[in-house]
C-alpha cells in the first residue's frame, strides 16, 4: 500500500484497477503500469500529492488516488 | 499652416487605422494570427464541444 | 509540402520548430506549452512546418490533445515529423507505434540525446530505424545540433509509406479490424486500420468521424462482439488496455534491440526537489520568488530605470519637439495634440518598459526551468479544496504575463468543468498591463514599500480568485470529477539565448501596442479632454471627457475616488489595461518638471489610492481577454458572467477597504 511508503522506498505496481479511470489513462499514457517499478521521493503535507519516480521520470498524484493503487514493497 | 494640417491629417489618420485594426483584433481574441484557415476559421483547430 | 510536428509533451517539438522556421513561438520545460496549431516556413526547404500539442496518444483526454487528432482527421498533410525525447523512448515509442499505422510517411527526430546520453542511456539510432522501419535522425533541438541532418532528411528522401505491420494485435483484434474495414471501405482516405483500432481504444474524436461516414449500429456490433470475445479468450480486463499491452511487447522488444542502459548519477533535479517541494517551506518559497521579483522590478532595477527613461522623455525629447514644433511654425492645436496628448500619453506608458521587462523575464525563467510544474504539485491541496487541480495554477501564473495566453493554456486541464472554471478565474490575475498603474500608484504613496504593496495585490489577485472557486464550485458549477497527475519534468538550467528569445518576445507586445492602440486611444482621450460642449479648448473639466467620466463618478464615490478623471481612466481600461495609464497621463497633464506621482495626491489618499489599485487589479477582463474566454467557451453567458462577475467582485472588495479603513481611521 502506498499509504504506508515512505519518502525513497520502492515498490512494484500489482493493481491499478481500483483507480479511477481517468487517473488510470494517464498512467498509462506516462507508461506507468502494473509491473512498473515506482519509488516514491516526497510527501506533501496535510494530505497533499505526493511525488514519484520511474523510470526517470517523476510525476505527482494525489494521494487518494495513490492509496488505491496496489503496490508491494522491493 | 500647411505643416499643421498635414501632421494633423496623418495622426489621425494612422490613430483611426490602428483603433480599428487594434479592436478587429482584440475581438477576435488571439487566434488571428492563426494561419491555416482549414480548419482553423471556425475555433481554431477545436472540435465542437465534446462532453 | 507539410509536414506536422508530432509527439509526446515536453520533447522539444517546439524548440524544433522555432530552429528549423526561424520563427519564435512558445517554449517552457513543462507539459503542455503549446495548445494550438502553429504554422511555420522552413528557412533552407520550401514547405510548411506544423508544431503541434504534445500528446501521449492519439485518443485525446484534453481539449488541446483534441487539436491534435482533430487535425490527423481533417487535414492534410505530406509527411509527420514524430519526436521522440530518447530519455523516455519507452513511453514515446507507444505514440510513433500509432503514427506509423497512420500509413502517412513518418520521419523519427530522435531528441534529447543528450539528456540520455548523461543518465547512462544510448540509442542505435540506425538499428531503432531498421526495426521502425523509417529513418531516425538524433538532434539536439536546444543547441540546434543534427537539425541540418534532419532538414536533409526531410527534403532529399521521400520516404514510402510504411505499411509493415509492426504490431500484431492476435488473431481476434485483427479479424475485427478486418470486419471494420469492409464496412468504411471506399468512404474515408485514411488509414483503416488505424481508424479501427483507434476506435477500439475508445477514440470519441473517431467515433464522432465514423458517424458522419459509415452506419454506426454495424460499427458498434463489432465492437462489442470483440470485446465480449476478447473477455472470454484472456480475461483481459478492457479491450483499450488489451490494445495497450500489445503494443508494449513490441515496445519492450524495440527496446531491447536499441537501448543500452549503463548505471547514471544522481540528477541535480533530485537535490532542487527536496527543497522547493519540501513538505512546509513549499509555498513560502514560492511567495518569497515572487518578492524578489518585486524588490527587482520596483526597487533595485526597474523604477531607476524608468525614472531615468522618464528624465529622458519629458526632458531632452519633449524640448527637441517643441523646437521642432516651433520652427515649422505649427498651430496650437497640433502643439498639444502632440505635447499633451502623444508624449504623455504614449510616452507615459512607455517608460514602464523596463519594470514590464522584468517581469517577463521572471516568468520566463519559470517557465524554462522546470518550476512551474512543482508549483502546479505544491499548490494541488488548496487548489483541490476550492474544487480545482494543482494544474490550473499555471494558466493562473501565465497570466501574469498576459491573461489571454493563461486562459489558452487551460486547454490542458482534462475536465471541463475545472477548465471552464480556471478560464473564468484566470482574468483575476494581475496581468502585465496592469503593472504600470501599481508602479505609478505605490511610487505615489507607498515608496517605502513597493515591492510589499504590489506583492500584496497579487496575492489579493490569487486569493480571491480560491475564493470565488470555491464559491461557484460549490454553487453553479458543482460536480465530482477532478483529476491530476502533472508529469514533473526534470529541471534544465535556462540558456541565456532562449531566456532573452521569450523575455523579448512577450515584451515586443507590450511596445507595439505603445505604438498602435495606445497612440490611436491618445490621440482620441485627448481630443475628447481638449474640445467640449463649449467649442475647442476649454478647461478640461469642461471637455467631453469630463462629461463622460462624470456620469459614472458618483457611483465611485464609496470607493474612494469619485472623480471624472478615474472614471474615464477605468472605461478606456477595457479596451487595454495599458491605456488607463495613458488616459491618466493625458488628464493629469503636468508641464515639465513637476511630476504626475505628486500631482495624484491631490485627487488621491493613501486609501483611496490602495482602493483604486484593487478596484483596477479585478474589475474587468480587457477587450482581447474577454474575446478569448468566448471563444475557449463557446458561450455568451459565461462571457457576460466573467465580465458581471469581476465588476461586483471589484466593487465590493473596494467599499470593504475604503470604508473599513475610513473605520479604522486609515486615510
Ligand atoms: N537538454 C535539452 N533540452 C531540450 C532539448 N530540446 C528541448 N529542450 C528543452 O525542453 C523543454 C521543452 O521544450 P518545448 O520545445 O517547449 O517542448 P514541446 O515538445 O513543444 O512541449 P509541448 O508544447 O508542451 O508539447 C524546453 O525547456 C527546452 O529548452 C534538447 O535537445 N536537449
Ligand atoms: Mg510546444
Amino acid at each position: 500500500m502506498f499509504s504506508s511508503f515512505k519518502p525513497g522506498e520502492r515498490g512494484k505496481i500489482v493493481d491499478l484497477s481500483h483507480v479511477s479511470h481517468l487517473v488510470q489513462r494517464r498512467l498509462l499514457d506516462l507508461g506507468i503500469t502494473e509491473g512498473s517499478e515506482v519509488c516514491v521521493k516526497c510527501v506533501m503535507p496535510f494530505g497533499g500529492p505526493i511525488m514519484i519516480e520511474s523510470c526517470g521520470q517523476c510525476i505527482g498524484i494525489r494521494r487518494k488516488e495513490a492509496v488505491q493503487i496496489e503496490v508491494v514493497k522491493v | 499652416m500647411i505643416a499643421s494640417i498635414l501632421i494633423g491629417t496623418a495622426i489621425f489618420g494612422y490613430a483611426a487605422y490602428a483603433m480599428v485594426k487594434f479592436i478587429n483584433k482584440s475581438k477576435k481574441g488571439k487566434c488571428a494570427a492563426c494561419d491555416l484557415k482549414n480548419s482553423c476559421s471556425s475555433n481554431c483547430g477545436l472540435p465542437p464541444e465534446v462532453k | 509540402m507539410e509536414i506536422a510536428l508530432i509527439g509526446n509533451p515536453n520533447t522539444g517539438k517546439t524548440s524544433l520548430f522555432n530552429n528549423l522556421t526561424g520563427s519564435y513561438e512558445y517554449v517552457g520545460n513543462w507539459s503542455g506549452v503549446t495548445v494550438e496549431k502553429k504554422v511555420g516556413i522552413f528557412k533552407k526547404i520550401q514547405g510548411h512546418l506544423i508544431d503541434l500539442p504534445g500528446v501521449y496518444t492519439l485518443n485525446p483526454l484534453s481539449r488541446d490533445e483534441g487539436v491534435v487528432t482533430n487535425f490527423f482527421l481533417h487535414e492534410s498533410v505530406n509527411q509527420l515529423l514524430n519526436i521522440l525525447d530518447a530519455s523516455q523512448l519507452e513511453r514515446n515509442l507507444h505514440l510513433t507505434l500509432q503514427l506509423l499505422e497512420f500509413e502517412r510517411p513518418v520521419l523519427i527526430g530522435l531528441n534529447m540525446v543528450d539528456v540520455a546520453n548523461k543518465r547512462g542511456i544510448q540509442i542505435d539510432a540506425v538499428k531503432l530505424s531498421k526495426s521502425l522501419g523509417v529513418p531516425v535522425v538524433p538532434v539536439i533541438a536546444r543547441s540546434g545540433k543534427g537539425c541540418d541532418r534532419l532538414v536533409d532528411a526531410i527534403s532529399t528522401k521521400s520516404p514510402e509509406p510504411v505499411n509493415k505491420k509492426l504490431v500484431y494485435y492476435g488473431k481476434e483484434v485483427e479479424a475485427a479490424i478486418s470486419a471494420l474495414s469492409k464496412e468504411i471501405d471506399g468512404k474515408t482516405e485514411h488509414s483503416h486500420r488505424f481508424l479501427a483500432i483507434q476506435y477500439f481504444e475508445g477514440n470519441e474524436y473517431v467515433k464522432n468521424y465514423f458517424y458522419e461516414i459509415a452506419d454506426s449500429e454495424k460499427l458498434n456490433l463489432i465492437l462489442v462482439n470483440l470485446e465480449s470475445e476478447l473477455k472470454k479468450q484472456y480475461a483481459s480486463k478492457t479491450l483499450p488496455s488489451f490494445i495497450y499491452l500489445k503494443r508494449k511487447e513490441t515496445i519492450v522488444k524495440i527496446m531491447a534491440e536499441t537501448a543500452v542502459k549503463s548505471s547514471s548519477v544522481i540528477p541535480l533535479s533530485e537535490k532542487i526537489d527536496r527543497i522547493v517541494t519540501n513538505k512546509f517551506f513549499g509555498i513560502p518559497i514560492f511567495l518569497i520568488l515572487m518578492y524578489l521579483m518585486f524588490m527587482l522590478t520596483f526597487d533595485w532595477i526597474g523604477t531607476p530605470l524608468s525614472d531615468a527613461l522618464d528624465a529622458i522623455l519629458t526632458g531632452p525629447i519633449t524640448n527637441l519637439l517643441e523646437n521642432v514644433l516651433t520652427a515649422i511654425h505649427a498651430s496650437d492645436f497640433i502643439h498639444a495634440l502632440i505635447i499633451q496628448g502623444l508624449v504623455a500619453g504614449v510616452g507615459g506608458v512607455l517608460v514602464f518598459v523596463p519594470q514590464i521587462f522584468i517581469l517577463f523575464l521572471f516568468i520566463s525563467l519559470l517557465e524554462d526551468s522546470g518550476y512551474m510544474a512543482r508549483v502546479a504539485l505544491v499548490m494541488d491541496r488548496i487548489m483541490e479544496s476550492v474544487g480545482l487541480n494543482g494544474k490550473a495554477f499555471i494558466p493562473m501564473i501565465i497570466g501574469f504575463g498576459c491573461n489571454v495566453p493563461g486562459i489558452m493554456a487551460a486547454r490542458t486541464i482534462e475536465t471541463p468543468r475545472e477548465r471552464l472554471l480556471t478560464i473564468l478565474l484566470t482574468p483575476l490575475m494581475s496581468c502585465s498591463a496592469r503593472l504600470p498603474v501599481y508602479a505609478l500608484f505605490v511610487g505615489a504613496f507607498f515608496a517605502g514599500q513597493r515591492a510589499l504593496i504590489v506583492l500584496c495585490l497579487y496575492v489579493l489577485g490569487i486569493i480571491v480568485a480560491l475564493i470565488l472557486a470555491k464559491v461557484f464550485s460549490s454553487t453553479i458549477l458543482k460536480s465530482e470529477t477532478s483529476l491530476f497527475v502533472i508529469e514533473l519534468p526534470p529541471y534544465r538550467l535556462p540558456q541565456f539565448q532562449s531566456l532573452w528569445r521569450s523575455t523579448w518576445d512577450k515584451g515586443k507586445g507590450f511596445i507595439r501596442k505603445a505604438g498602435t492602440f495606445i497612440f490611436a486611444g491618445s490621440v482620441f482621450i485627448w481630443l475628447l479632454s481638449y474640445a467640449g460642449p463649449g467649442g475647442i479648448n476649454v478647461d478640461m473639466d469642461r471637455s467631453f471627457l469630463a462629461l463622460i467620466g462624470g456620469v459614472i463618478a458618483p457611483v465611485l464615490v464609496p470607493i474612494g475616488f469619485g472623480t471624472w478623471q478615474a472614471a474615464a481612466s477605468l472605461i478606456t481600461g477595457f479596451l487595454a489595461k495599458e491605456s488607463i495609464i495613458a488616459t491618466m497621463n493625458i488628464i493629469y497633464f503636468v508641464p515639465n518638471d513637476s511630476s504626475l506621482q505628486g500631482l495624484l495626491a491631490n485627487y488621491y489618499s493613501p486609501l483611496a489610492a490602495f482602493s483604486f489599485m484593487v478596484f483596477i487589479l479585478l474589475y474587468i477582463p480587457c477587450l482581447a481577454t474577454t474575446a478569448t474566454i468566448y471563444k475557449e467557451t463557446g458561450s455568451k453567458k459565461w462571457t457576460v458572467f466573467s465580465v458581471v462577475y469581476a465588476l461586483v467582485i471589484a466593487y465590493v472588495l473596494s467599499l470593504i477597504i475604503y470604508q473599513g479603513g475610513k473605520l479604522f481611521g486609515l486615510v
